[in-house]
């Protein structure tokens, strides 16, 4: 690695690789974070200039004249070139070091270091021009050099400010990336790439990927154990309920999430078929709701979709297998009655084919008639039966009195 | 043209007469496939010009007149689906009816049949047939007769069986059997087969035990209708029907019942006298 500081003590630069003294862990630790580190695949240091307090001759000079004064100058010798200070002399005094003031100098152009400001390098002082030209990083996004916090990471050097999320632009200096394909990526949006991958969603909330049954809420995807009943708090699972409770309000603004057990006694209507609460068109029938698809024949279970049913011993059924299972097939033409249905002497008729068994002619609901063999015939026709036939049907519903009588009024 | 020897006066019968052709031409002016020729006093199909010419007709009631034969070419009315001759004096059927076929419901009720043409159960769609009052009996059918696997109601009450085919099993969809007022001294426990059954009308018989195999039959359904009075019932049946028909019913698919059953079977006891005198009926008369 480039940057070595070897002679200054200056806290500002840590040794390389020695991540766990950067700023960057030393915040993550002071925050309790329980992060793993090792997903933060890039190298952090910071690379100011030394030497902000710019050398102060005078000072320099008091403080050597009264520090030193007693001392000889023969005894002090220049950093660089090793000789001795003249007299009235002035010697730079760096890092516990003395120079001659000639001698503190770039070491690659050989001049003094514009207000004083210099960089270090491998034991020797570079101004800031050469500094940069021959050792500081260039950030890879905007080809800068980089002063300051250099964020080693993609094989390149970056910005704090430059290194993002290549798919949502967020900056990952503080946050740490994820490799993902030659990208570096936000653990948000690595985990949707990850996950879109596999088929899955990722919850909106926490941006880890949903294994189970995701919970949808206000149009987005979370696991459902983020989330708590609103009524009775209980933590909630995928079959928890998004309430629309408001419908005039925008569509997901105001939703609410309710536990099935709630959601149920809200007085939503359930699908007495399906057990679901109904959303939409409610039918009503059987003393029950039903999704509008879920209200279906007993029998062939085709849904009614608003078409006449009937109801019998608390299930429905279409009117072809009414008929077909419960009889309501006209006696005489032995078709489903479609009309209303004329039910007498334990048969149904067509209203229309209600007749006397005689002389075919046509009875209503007033026609008085006879029932012979629980066949109906009209008076007249009865009439015209033979006395000695009369006279035994009258006899043997004489003898079975609860029966109707031979008149059927 | 012959009019019948029976005709008793010209005058009423002229005008009987006319009313039968003036339905007739009215019908064909119209085009009314409904023919209703009943209660005109014709006594020969002579008397109905034109009638066996009217192929479109699908129902012809001639209920309620004197007519002694049915000639064969009424058969030719091709497109009938119901033929009524109820309340006449027929002795005689073509054999050419059980062609017919579309015929759908035949009613011969209270006639003078003593025998059905052999052959006669050859109906190719029959659902409904009536004979009701007639002169019939085990012997007077014809060996195809339970082949009319397209029955749903036959109604021979007021009738002379004694006995009653077992091959009535083979009228798989029959819905209704009438026997009432016959001298059947037993029942075939093949009825128990007829998984349809709901109505069964055997009053006014010789029976004096039922078989076990018409427990199998809903007798309690709302449709059902089973009536049995009138019988000579053994007392345990007659108590069951006292009691009601679900009773018998579950009386009749016990196992107590089933022993009785078998015990009185092997006992082989006396078959109870005709209670119905029949001399006097109307179709008795030649």
């Amino acid at each position: 690695m480039m940057m070595v500081n070897q002679k200054d003590a200056s806290p500002r630069i840590p040794r390389l690789g020695a991540i766990e003294n950067s700023s960057l862990a030393q915040r993550r630790a002071s925050k309790g974070s329980k992060d793993d580190l090792s997903y933060y695949r890039y190298e952090e240091y910071d690379n100011v200039p030394l030497t902000p307090k710019p050398i102060n001759e005078q000072s320099l000079k008091v403080s050597w004249v009264t520090n030193i004064a007693n001392m000889s100058r023969d005894n002090m010798l220049c950093s660089k070139c090793g000789e001795g200070f003249e007299a009235q002399e002035k010697i730079v005094n760096s890092t516990g070091q003395l120079w001659h003031q000639q001698c503190f100098v770039c070491a690659q152009c050989f001049r003094e270091f514009a207000d004083g400001v210099f960089y270090e390098y491998d034991g020797r002082k570079y101004c800031e021009h050469d500094f940069h030209v021959l050792f500081a990083p260039c950030c890879q996004r905007c080809g800068t050099f980089i002063i300051g916090r250099v964020i080693k990471a993609m094989n390149s050097s970056w910005h704090a400010e430059c290194f993002r999320c290549e798919m949502c632009q967020l900056e990952l200096a503080d946050t740490g990336f994820i490799k993902n394909g030659g990208r570096a990526l936000c653990h948000e949006c690595n985990a949707k790439v990850k996950a879109i991958g596999l088929g899955k969603y990722v919850c909106h909330k926490c941006h880890s990927m949903i294994d189970d049954q995701p919970l949808k809420f206000r149009g987005e995807v979370y696991h459902p154990y983020h989330f708590n009943c609103t009524a009775c708090g209980v933590e909630l699972d995928a079959n928890a309920r998004e309430v629309r409770n408001r419908p005039g309000l925008a569509k997901n603004d105001t939703n609410e999430l309710y536990c099935l057990r709630c959601h149920d006694k809200m007085g939503v209507p359930i699908c007495g078929a399906c057990r679901r609460p109904i959303e939409e068109r409610v039918v009503t029938a059987l003393g029950k709701h039903w999704h509008v698809e879920h209200f279906v024949c007993a029998k062939c279970e085709k849904p009614f979709f608003g078409h006449r049913h009937y109801e019998k011993k608390g299930l429905a059924y279409c009117e072809t297998h009414y008929h077909q299972l419960f009889g309501n097939l006209c006696h005489h033409c032995n078709q489903v009655i479609a009309g209303d249905v004329f039910t007498a002497l334990n048969k149904a008729w067509c209203v229309h084919h209600f007749a006397c068994s005689v002389c075919d002619q046509k009875m209503n609901q007033k026609t008085k008639f006879y029932e012979c063999d629980l066949k109906p015939v009209c008076k007249k026709c009865y009439e015209r039966f033979p006395k000695e036939l009369r006279n035994r049907l009258r006899r043997q519903h004489e003898a079975t009195p609860r029966r109707a009588p031979t008149p059927s009024d | 043209m012959e009019t019948a020897p029976s005709s008793v006066s010209c005058l009423p019968h002229q005008t009987k007469m006319s009313k039968a052709k003036k339905v007739l031409e009215e019908a064909r002016e119209i085009q009314n496939p409904e023919l209703d020729l009943f209660d005109k006093g014709v006594a020969t199909f002579e008397e109905m010009p034109g009638l066996l010419n009217m192929t479109n007709i699908t129902r012809l009631t001639l209920s309620l007149n004197r007519l002694k034969s049915v000639p064969p070419g009424l058969a030719n009315l091709t497109n009938l689906e119901i033929i009524n001759l109820a309340n006449n004096q027929i002795e005689d059927l073509p054999l050419s009816l059980s062609s017919m076929p579309k015929l759908r419901i035949l009613n011969l009720s209270i006639n003078r049949l003593y025998t059905l043409p052999r052959g006669f159960g050859a109906f190719p769609v029959l659902e409904i047939l009536d004979l009701t009052y007639n002169n019939l009996k085990e012997d007077s059918l014809p060996g195809n007769f339970f082949m009319m696997e397209t029955l749903r109601a036959l109604y021979l009450g007021d009738n002379d069986f004694e006995k009653l085919p077992p091959e009535i099993k083979n009228l798989k969809n029959l819905e209704i059997l009438g026997l009432r007022e016959n001298d059947l001294i037993e029942l075939p426990k093949e009825i128990g087969e007829l998984s349809r059954l709901r109505e069964l009308h055997v009053q006014g018989n010789r029976l004096t035990i039922i078989p076990p195999e018409l427990g199998n039959l809903d007798m309690s359904s709302n449709k059902a209708a089973f009536r049995f009075e009138g019988n000579e019932w053994v007392q345990p049946i007659a108590d069951q029907l006292q009691l009601g028909i679900n009773h018998l019913q579950d009386y009749l698919r016990s196992e107590t019942y089933r022993i009785l059953y078998n015990r009185y079977l092997t006992n082989k006891p006396p078959v109870p006298p005709p209670c119905v005198d029949k001399a006097k009926k109307v179709s008795r008369i030649r």
